[in-house]
């Protein structure tokens, strides 16, 4: 049970001009999975090389429980990884990689059998102790190396990526067996990605990175379907930006003409947003309805995704597939519901 | 055809020194050695001065390569996995010995030895064999480096090992097959070391080469093959031990995915 704290964070790379890490505070709270997301090389990985003490930060202080982890040698932290590769150690063999951790900490060999045999249970693989990595798959390898990592019960567990050279099959099973483990045993954990479905299935919160600092963070529904701001708001898929003035429940924008909105107090310059999958195409007229013309229709099933010009503009729609299908070329009319119009700043 | 070529080129001269070490009283214009004996390997072998420089070389020989690979290690690991603004430097100081003739250096050696009293000691001579064998321990062992992943040993520290037992417990288990090949290129170096060992040990310390250089003098074809069929054994039978190693634990630092 291990609550993490990062406060005002500073890390600059030696000859880097800009840093990675800029006044970054984050709490993550005991049993609490927190993913970090955000393009690559934001300084995600360097945050997991602070805690593991692979890296020093220039300025601030990291705490678990309340106390400065940073005095302690890396090997005393407890803070174990987990990267894209499983770097299981080639010259051992499954079980004796599991037992690595137990045996630096001095369980007995007949404790350390007993433990082996409980961590494959728990990663779905029993049996396979005397295999060697090399006769695994990526996902097995993967598997064995969480084992390898759980097995001497860290206070927090580092995820750098770690389904990201998996094939989608294999990395959705894994994703959710991590997570369902990593509830079991109520482990404080951090996850580095830059796939959003990923942070989105696995998280309790997700933080968007974004110039060294959390840009949002939120629970992963709320910051899908509302972020904050222009820049989070793209990054979790949202393309349609309406810039006007606000009065008395309406927007007034130069592109898009006059469009209604819920916030009847709203007064002054805005930016309004929303979701693709959220604008409605229709044939007839409606509020908020905004004339168009059909550019392209792709069906993928589950849904389907359109653009859709109006005047000059163009604009992309994510509809439920079991709509009328729509040709190239014909007229619609492309409504922004005002229930889904949110504020970004 | 072309590798029977080969073959032959290869083995001729060891063929050559064969049949002239078996045998006795071989002269123009006998085609083949008249009489076989094994006589001329066991006066050898039991010779004390020749058993003295056979032990001498490969003890030698031995630290010479433990040495460099001590010292190698951090150089070649900064090189293999760092990068600086100095680092064409580091390299070119590194590599100078190979490139500057072997004379000039051991001259050099040879008064630095006299003046430190090192001069024919065995501390000396192993000192004087370093110079040329550092070169190519660091070189393969950078090459091992610039392949080696450090995730390996932070995946160790993070379960808890010290870098103690990270070094002994991982690094060199990691990278055995490379510090085998880097102690192998050591070993022959300073085992076929005459120059150097003439210089600083003065003839003080003999080994087989030194030993070796005076038959060929002497003008024994008999001795002179005997003896270098001796000389050649060990680095045949390390190699040949090494190279069925490495292809038995073929060295799999890159794991698969």
């Amino acid at each position: 049970m291990t609550t993490v704290t990062f406060t005002h964070i500073s890390k600059t790379y030696p000859k880097a001009d800009a840093p990675v890490l800029d006044d970054f505070s984050l709490e993550v709270k005991s049993g609490e999975l927190v993913s970090l997301l955000g393009p690559s090389g934001i300084g995600k990985s360097t945050l997991l090389k602070l805690i593991a003490g692979i890296e020093k930060p220039d300025a601030g202080e990291i705490l678990f429980n309340g106390e400065s982890i940073l005095p302690i040698a890396p090997n005393q932290r407890e803070a174990v990884f987990m990267f894209q590769k499983a770097y299981l150690f080639p010259f051992l063999s499954v079980g004796e990689n599991i037992a690595f951790g137990l045996k630096v900490k001095g369980f007995s060999s007949k404790e350390r059998q007993k433990k082996v045999v409980e961590m494959l249970d728990l990663i779905g693989l029993p049996g396979i102790e005397n295999r060697r990595p090399n006769e695994l798959s990526g996902g097995e390898q993967q598997r064995v190396a969480l084992a390898r990592s759980l097995v001497i019960r860290p206070k927090v567990l580092l995820l750098d990526e770690p389904f990201n050279s998996l094939d989608r099959p294999v990395r959705l099973n894994l994703q959710e067996a991590v997570r369902n483990i990593q509830r079991e045993l109520g482990i404080t954990t951090i996850l580095v990605t830059h796939d959003l479905d990923e942070a989105m299935a696995m998280s309790d919160r997700m933080a968007l990175m974004m110039g060294g600092k959390i840009a949002a963070i939120d629970k992963p529904n709320l910051l899908f379907q509302r972020p904050p701001c222009v820049e989070t708001a793209k990054f979790v898929g949202v393309e349609l930006f309406i810039e006007g003035v606000a009065s008395s429940g309406t927007l007034v924008s130069a592109e898009w003409g006059e469009i209604k909105i819920e916030d009847k107090t709203k007064k002054g310059r805005a930016v309004y947003a929303i979701r693709p999958e959220h604008i409605r195409i229709q044939k007839e007229k409606s509020e908020n309805a905004l004339a168009g013309l059909v550019k392209n229709y792709i069906y993928r099933g589950t849904q389907a995704e359109m653009k859709i010009a109006v005047g000059e503009k163009i604009l992309r729609a994510h509809i439920p597939a079991k709509n009328d299908f729509f040709s190239i070329g014909e007229p619609v009319q492309v409504v922004l519901p005002q229930e889904y119009l949110f504020v970004v700043t | 055809m072309k590798k029977f070529l080969i073959w032959i080129v290869l083995l001729a001269p060891l063929l050559t020194l064969g049949l002239f070490a078996f045998s006795k009283g071989w002269f123009y214009p006998e085609p083949f050695p008249v009489k076989w004996t094994p006589e001329t390997f066991s006066r050898l072998l039991t010779d004390s001065r020749t058993l003295k420089a056979i032990l001498d070389s490969l003890s030698l020989a031995f630290i010479v390569s433990l040495l460099s690979l001590i010292i190698g290690y951090p150089a070649a690991r900064t090189i293999g996995t760092q990068d600086f603004p100095a680092k064409k430097y580091v390299w070119l100081a590194i590599f100078l010995p190979t490139v500057v003739p072997p004379l000039a250096i051991g001259m050099g050696l040879s008064i630095l030895a006299l003046q430190t009293g090192l001069a024919g000691t065995r501390f000396g001579i192993i000192l004087a064999h370093i110079v040329p064998t550092l070169p190519y321990t660091v070189f393969t062992l950078a090459g091992v480096f610039a392949r080696y992943d450090e995730n390996y040993e932070y995946q160790a520290l993070a379960l808890g090992a010290s870098p103690t037992r990270i070094f002994f417990t991982v690094t060199l288990r990691l990278l055995a097959p490379g510090l085998a090949v880097a102690g192998l290129f050591a070993f022959i170096i300073s085992w076929s070391q005459y120059l150097l060992t003439l210089l600083v040990g003065g003839g003080r310390v003999l080994t087989l080469p030194v030993l070796l250089f005076s038959a060929v003098s002497g003008g024994n074809p008999t001795t002179i093959s005997a003896l270098s069929l001796l000389f050649l054994a060990p680095p045949v039978l390390i190699i040949a031990a090494t190279a069925r190693f490495l292809g038995e634990n073929p060295n799999d630092i890159h794991e698969r995915i």
